[in-house]
């Protein structure tokens, strides 16, 4: 999925909904899942039940700029994808049920509409996408590749295309698509059979061009009841026309100076036109368009402009429309399967949804007075956040409620320091906050004793911005060059902040910007020395300073830039600072003199931006969109953990090395706690931040190994264990590291003893006394890895399904309940997100209780029913992914020693006296396990191999057939080389299970899917005589079935292959027939 | 920065709703004249003939060679007739190709950078002075929406599209001279700011088991001498470039006109933030 890593996000929302500022919208066929794009890139899938309630379940990151058009990508109704087109001319194809990203791409030119277009040549079907946008043609695009096939181009008078409509035919093997170009000119393209094979040929050119002045055109529409007329709006006046010949058969002026935005047929007689600022109209045609009357093209030639119809309806818009800050979309969908809903639909600027049903008859009333049209259902984001109960909780809600006051102060920017496991959040009222990751989240998510003490977890406060905190930095993070104890924040009252975070100190003010700042950076390595030791701080008064850490002033500032700085580039040989602004201007400034050297646009400004990408690609930072920072720092954040996991991999070796030889183990590095990364996020830049935990599962279990191998008392460590370590990291790296690891074993194992022993004594010494003089002041420490898996797992088990194993969970493994669903996330290709907003479980519950109505109606469902089982029943993908995580880690759990997390060893340093206020009896709720007794050992042990066989084979049965998302297959493949070996023991722990679950007609019908993409010669193996034969019952797969290789997949496609390979072999597996074996296989 | 006092904010609030009912709609006043005007320019009409754009020729030379010569003339977004003379180095000989009658050739720029502007000047044309605005957030996403519109305008004009050599040896452009053009001549026209440019591009061919390294160049508006590229199998080098130009007055008003808006926007954009950053609680 996301490359190699297995990494899961958890979202904290907070009880501020996202800015969701609705630019498009589109119901898909089923009537059950609404969608929505925002200005500011992001998707929104709601659920809608046949009652028309609908909810939202998940919001999808990817854009990086305004969605423009969305449109759905596929026809069935098992498999939905959705296209998205944005403002910048990206593309993304997204799997509905789960919101995986399947493809993306990105095109120079924007599309302003997309239809879906489904053609058939004899069994074969195959989905188009037909695009217009910022071009003069038409471009047919394939709807799984998104490459492009081919254009529709017009001869005479090509020009934008404003909107476009396919009319279908059932006669003949032709359709047509009718379009309207933005100088009013009605152009006629027919696709027929050959043209939709042909690919990489000359463009189709238009079958006829008609002027229809039409300025201006909104939407064309065809009728789908009469198939005989279409209807154009534009934005002072709509037309029918008659579809056969395009002549015109009536025009309708706009009344009140009202500007129309878009319309449709809603019956053949009937058609319904919405404005610009949200109210619409339904109007009953005159006879002059309609064929079933005797007068139909009765004027054609006559009229220009028509009497306004008959009004039958009006609908107001609902909304209150002071908040609004652009106009709403409207749009109209008709379902073409039971229910038949008509659907009005609009979505407006505060992140609201309001939906009417339209009537199929006329209201009773005489038609001189148009009836009002009541909304049958509204929800905007903010009402679906505020109606749960507990509210959606934010990273440091507890810490940030004011007596007296309810809502929590917002947080504004913050930083993650994953060396100390702390997070770093600047609130509202300018107060910045230092509190231990892990313990905040196990507080928000998790019920436990700690929700009886008041100030927990122990966290700093700094005061010392006046307003709003904006922007923070820790420079130390991105180059060692920094002292580790500088924190930078800048604040909208224009200051930066340089502050000791060990002490609490501040130690200078920056004032040198005449607006807030917004945004701090780091300048790249190779600068000069003068300028390495600076951070950059960009203002909202359009300057960019460089402020100078050692010498505590600011060595150059480059202001007077007539637009926003978008973007900062580096070219540190040439000592220059390259400021690029919104208006494609860019200015060179030499940072040692501050004098501008030029200033460019054009062509030139582009060359100069993009030659110092070409030197240092890891110096770009766009400033100016929150999705852009939040893709970058996705892409970034995977690398920065492959390059983690490359530096835990020597460490874990290192480690045993010294472990077997040095008895001193106290010298020993720590490691940087990676496991988990929160990552703070906005939609908008007037959002209060979210927070998302990245756990990477693999670097969790190298960690627990790690101190595993650790462990200060050898009789303490069964010997089980010390194998079954130091094994397990050297299977998790390659055969090739092993082979090379035992080559440079010595020499490693020197440089790090000479690291550790000859370091500098003075050194030591001051550190040493910088340390203890800072500890006083220093937050409580703890086992970060141990807690980091407490909330990695509390989260993930399947509560309220096993009471014994929840019980055994609760006491002996010291794992904690949630207190709500935790929202997952799923991360995809290309960095895209999709994040499962707090709602997710209302259309879930939903259907339960449709599912058991008399259950459901009875009893209110219990918090444990709500809380548990959920993420299991969300996608395949979800299930998949979490499956593997919760049944890799119990397997590591289980192989450790006092793998609990309950007790003393929770705690790293030695206890401080209990705060003030803080009952003493709360501190030690019970008498600490007695860590060496054996038998407790093989209780925890126990546990954990409970929890794991649950996970693996029980949840099916447990959860029910129609409540569990079965995880899926290949996925599961892709896993059976995984890198890390636990990983791979669960894979394969759970495809057993799954593949003996679906039984032998489940894995004929896997074969089946999966023989079309497998190389020729794979056959003979197939048809190995205890399996049925596949090639008699082939038949094409309706979609590709690995959703990361859209185009069919390649013929040596290794999951595929092992998967076909390993099916292939099944019926013989002796393990088959015995349970699965979990836990150590080796 | 101590936090502004009652009666700082009564005023600071009445200055606002002052920005809010006057200013702005002065401002969007402004700006829709700018963009009337340049929106005009695009569709200059020949006076005297009814609904027939005005045809103005440009002849495109430059004063330190005299290789390539080209007499061009626009009528709005397109090129209806081209002459040009290339004088062959070597032999001294003097090639003319010119549009065939019954065709044009499009300049997508131009017809981009109207439609851009139109689609500016509707936005704006949909917040008359009968519009209340009633938040800061408001104008500041009609704001954001008219500056989109006008940096694409503008940014059309500016930075022509990269084209590979073999994009513009199957390019429509190729056929439309007569006498058709020689396989070792190609020509592409384009707008650089408010320069209406031509470059032609003499090549020869590589031998197809030519010992010199082959990199086939990639996209560019202008390539260099050098450049390589292959097209049906066969190998081409670029020997030659020759890029004549000449200022188009027409467009260099508009580029005029799109900097000036686009400065009175950010303006009005950075006037409304002031008020912004005084009222944090508030949404503006």
């Amino acid at each position: 999925m996301s490359g190699n890593s297995l990494v899961l996000p958890i979202v904290l929302w907070g009880r501020r909904a996202p800015t969701h500022c609705i630019s498009s919208l589109l119901v898909m066929d089923d009537f059950a899942t609404i969608i929505t794009g925002c200005h500011d890139g992001q998707i929104c899938i709601w659920d809608m039940t046949p009652e028309l309630e609908i909810s939202p379940r998940a919001l999808l990151f990817g854009h990086t700029a305004s969605i423009t058009c969305l449109s759905k990508a596929s026809m069935g109704s098992d498999k939905q994808y959705l296209v998205s087109a944005s403002e910048s001319g990206e593309m993304c194809l997204w799997d509905v049920s789960d919101g995986r990203c399947i493809e993306f791409t990105k095109l120079a030119c924007a599309h302003t509409g997309i239809q879906f277009y489904q053609f058939t040549i004899g069994t074969q079907r195959e989905g188009r996408l037909l695009c217009h946008g910022h071009y003069p043609e038409i471009l047919v695009m394939d709807a799984t590749s998104l490459e492009v096939l081919y254009s529709l181009v017009s001869k005479i008078s090509p020009d934008w295309i404003s909107s476009m409509s396919i009319i279908r035919s059932h006669r003949t093997q032709e359709d047509t698509v009718v379009a309207v170009s933005v100088t009013g000119i009605l152009k006629v393209w027919i696709i027929t059979a050959d043209v939709s094979r042909m690919q990489d040929v000359d463009p189709v050119f238009e079958e006829e061009s008609k002027p229809i002045y039409c300025q201006s055109c909104q939407s064309i529409s065809f009728c789908t009841f009469t198939q005989l007329s279409l209807l154009v709006v534009c934005a002072k006046y709509w037309r029918v026309f008659d579809a056969g010949d395009y002549s015109l058969l009536c025009s309708v002026p706009s009344e009140n100076d009202q500007a129309w935005t878009g319309g449709d047929f809603i019956a053949a007689d009937k058609v319904i036109i919405w404005t610009e600022d949200g109210c619409s109209y339904i109007y009953k045609l005159p006879p002059s368009c309609l064929p079933a009357s005797e007068h139909f093209r009765s004027d054609v030639g006559k009229t220009k402009e028509s009497s306004i119809p008959p009004l039958v309806y009006s609908i107001a818009d609902c909304a209150d429309k002071q908040l609004l800050i652009c106009p709403p979309v409207t749009r109209f969908f008709y379902g073409r399967r039971e229910p038949f809903h008509k659907l009005l639909v609009q979505g407006d600027s505060a992140g609201r949804l309001s939906l009417w049903s339209i009537p199929e008859t006329s209201p009773l009333q005489p038609l001189s007075s148009a009836a009002e049209l009541q909304v049958s259902s509204t929800i905007s984001l903010q009402e679906a956040f505020d109606k749960l109960a507990p509210r959606p909780a934010g990273i440091i809600d507890q810490l940030s409620v004011l007596p007296g006051s309810e809502e929590p102060i917002k947080v504004t920017a913050s930083v993650y320091i994953p060396a100390q496991g702390r997070l770093v959040c600047g609130r509202e009222d300018g107060s910045i906050i230092l509190v231990p990751a892990t313990q905040t989240a196990i507080v928000q998510l998790l019920q436990g004793e700690h929700m009886l003490r008041r100030g927990w977890p122990p966290h700093r406060t700094l005061r010392g911005h006046r307003n709003k905190v904006t922007c923070l930095l820790y420079p130390h993070q991105v180059s060692a060059r920094y002292d580790q104890r500088s924190l930078v924040s800048g604040g909208v009252d224009f200051s930066v902040i340089v502050w000791d975070i060990f002490t609490g100190e501040m130690k200078h003010i920056f004032c040198v910007h005449g607006g807030e700042i917004t945004q701090l950076l780091v300048p790249p390595e190779n600068c000069s020395t003068r300028v390495s030791h600076c951070v950059c701080s960009v203002a909202s008064d359009h300057s960019v300073g460089l402020l100078s850490l050692r010498e505590r002033k600011c060595i150059m500032l480059a202001s007077r830039h007539l637009f926003p700085i978008q973007v900062i580039k580096w070219r540190p040989c040439d000592d220059y600072l390259v400021v690029g602004c919104s208006d494609g201007s860019v200015y060179v400034w030499q940072m040692d003199t501050g004098a501008l050297d030029r200033c460019v646009m054009g062509i030139t400004a582009v060359e100069i931006l993009n030659a110092c990408d070409e030197l240092a690609p890891a110096a770009v930072d766009a400033l100016n969109h929150p999705a852009v920072n939040l893709k970058q720092a996705m892409t970034r954040r995977s690398l920065a953990a492959l390059k983690n996991m490359a530096q835990h991999k020597l460490q874990t070796l290192a480690t045993n090395l010294l472990a077997a030889d040095n008895a001193d183990k106290g010298n020993l590095p720590k490691y940087s706690h990676n496991a988990l990364v929160v990552q703070a996020m906005k939609t908008n830049v007037t959002d209060s931040d979210m927070h998302v935990l990245f756990f990477d599962v693999e670097a969790v279990i190298i960690q627990l190994l790690t101190e595993e191998a650790q462990r200060p008392n050898p009789t303490l460590v069964s010997p089980e264990t010390l194998q079954k370590a130091p094994g397990g990291a050297d299977k998790g790296g390659s055969l090739l590291a092993s082979k090379i690891f035992k080559q440079v074993k010595e020499t490693i194992k020197e440089n790090i003893k000479e690291h550790l022993l000859d370091e500098d004594e003075e050194e030591e010494e001051e550190m040493r006394r910088r340390e203890e003089k800072s500890k006083s002041l220093s937050l409580l420490e703890y086992n970060l890895t141990m807690d980091t898996a407490k909330l990695f797992m509390s989260c993930l088990h399947a509560w309220g399904l096993n009471g014994s194993l929840d019980e055994v969970c609760l006491s002996r493994l010291g794992m904690l309940k949630p207190h709500t669903p935790i929202s997952f996330g799923l991360i995809s290709r290309g960095g895209h997100m999709s994040l499962m907003l707090p709602t997710f479980k209302e259309s879930l519950l939903r259907r339960l209780a449709l599912a058991e109505p008399e259950e459901a109606g009875g009893r209110k469902l219990s918090v444990s029913e709500i809380v548990g089982k959920g993420t299991y029943g969300v996608s395949r993908a979800v299930t998949t992914q979490h499956l593997l995580s919760v049944i890799s880690l119990a397997n590591t759990l289980m192989g450790m020693t006092n793998a609990t997390f309950v007790g003393e060893h929770m705690k790293k340093a030695p206890t401080r006296p209990p705060r003030p206020g803080t009952p003493e009896t709360l501190r030690k709720s019970g008498p600490p396990p007695p860590t060496s007794s054996p038998a407790l050992q093989a209780q925890i042990k126990q546990g954990w191999s409970q929890l794991a066989a649950m996970h693996c084979v029980m949840l099916p049965d447990l959860l029910g057939l129609e409540k569990f998302r079965p995880p899926l297959l290949e996925m599961l493949a892709r896993r059976w080389q995984d890198r890390c070996l636990e990983v791979r023991e669960a894979a394969q722990a759970l495809l057993l299970a799954e593949l003996r679950r679906i039984g032998q007609s489940g894995r004929k019908d896997t074969i089946d899917m999966w023989a079309p993409y497998l190389p020729q010669y794979v056959d003979t193996v197939s048809s190995h005589p205890p399996l049925p034969s596949p090639t008699d019952t082939l038949r094409p797969p309706q979609v590709p079935p690995h959703p990361s290789q859209p185009s069919p997949a390649p013929p040596f496609d290794p999951p595929a292959w092992t998967l076909f390979h390993f099916l292939s072999f099944l019926p013989l597996h002796p393990s088959l027939s015995s349970p699965v074996v979990l836990g150590q296989s080796g | 920065m101590t936090a502004a006092s009652q009666a700082e904010r009564t005023v600071l609030e009445d200055e606002f709703n002052w920005l809010l009912k006057e200013e702005v709609h002065a401002v969007l006043k402004q700006l829709q004249d700018i963009l009337k005007e340049a929106s005009r320019r695009f569709s200059m009409l020949t006076p005297g003939l009814e609904g027939q754009l005005k045809q103005e020729n440009f002849i495109l030379g430059s004063s330190t060679m005299d290789q390539v010569k080209g007499v061009l003339t626009l009528q709005g977004e397109a090129l209806t007739q081209a002459d040009i003379n290339i004088k062959v180095a070597k032999s001294s000989q003097v090639l003319h190709f010119a549009f065939r009658d019954d065709k044009q050739w499009k300049l997508q720029q131009i017809q981009d950078a109207r439609n851009h502007v139109n689609q500016a000047l509707h936005l704006l044309n949909s917040r008359d002075e009968s519009y209340h605005f009633k938040t800061g957030a408001e104008v500041n996403k009609l704001m954001d929406a008219v500056m989109l519109q006008l940096t694409r305008a503008r940014n059309r004009l500016t930075t022509p599209a990269t084209m590979t050599l073999p994009e513009l040896a199957t390019s429509g452009l190729m056929k439309m001279f007569s006498p058709a053009m020689p396989g070792d001549v190609m020509v592409n026209f384009y707008i650089n700011l408010s320069k209406l440019c031509l470059v032609v591009y003499q090549l020869h061919v590589l031998q197809p088991n030519t010992t010199k390294n082959f990199k086939p160049a990639g996209s560019s508006v202008l390539h260099n001498p050098g450049a390589m590229f292959e097209i049906n199998n066969a190998k081409f080098e670029v020997s030659h470039v020759h890029k004549v130009e000449c200022v188009v007055p027409w467009l260099n008003d508009t580029l005029v006109f799109f900097t000036i808006s686009l400065q009175l926007c950010q303006q009005l954009k950075d006037k409304i933030s002031v008020f912004s950053s005084f009222w944090n609680y508030r949404p503006f």
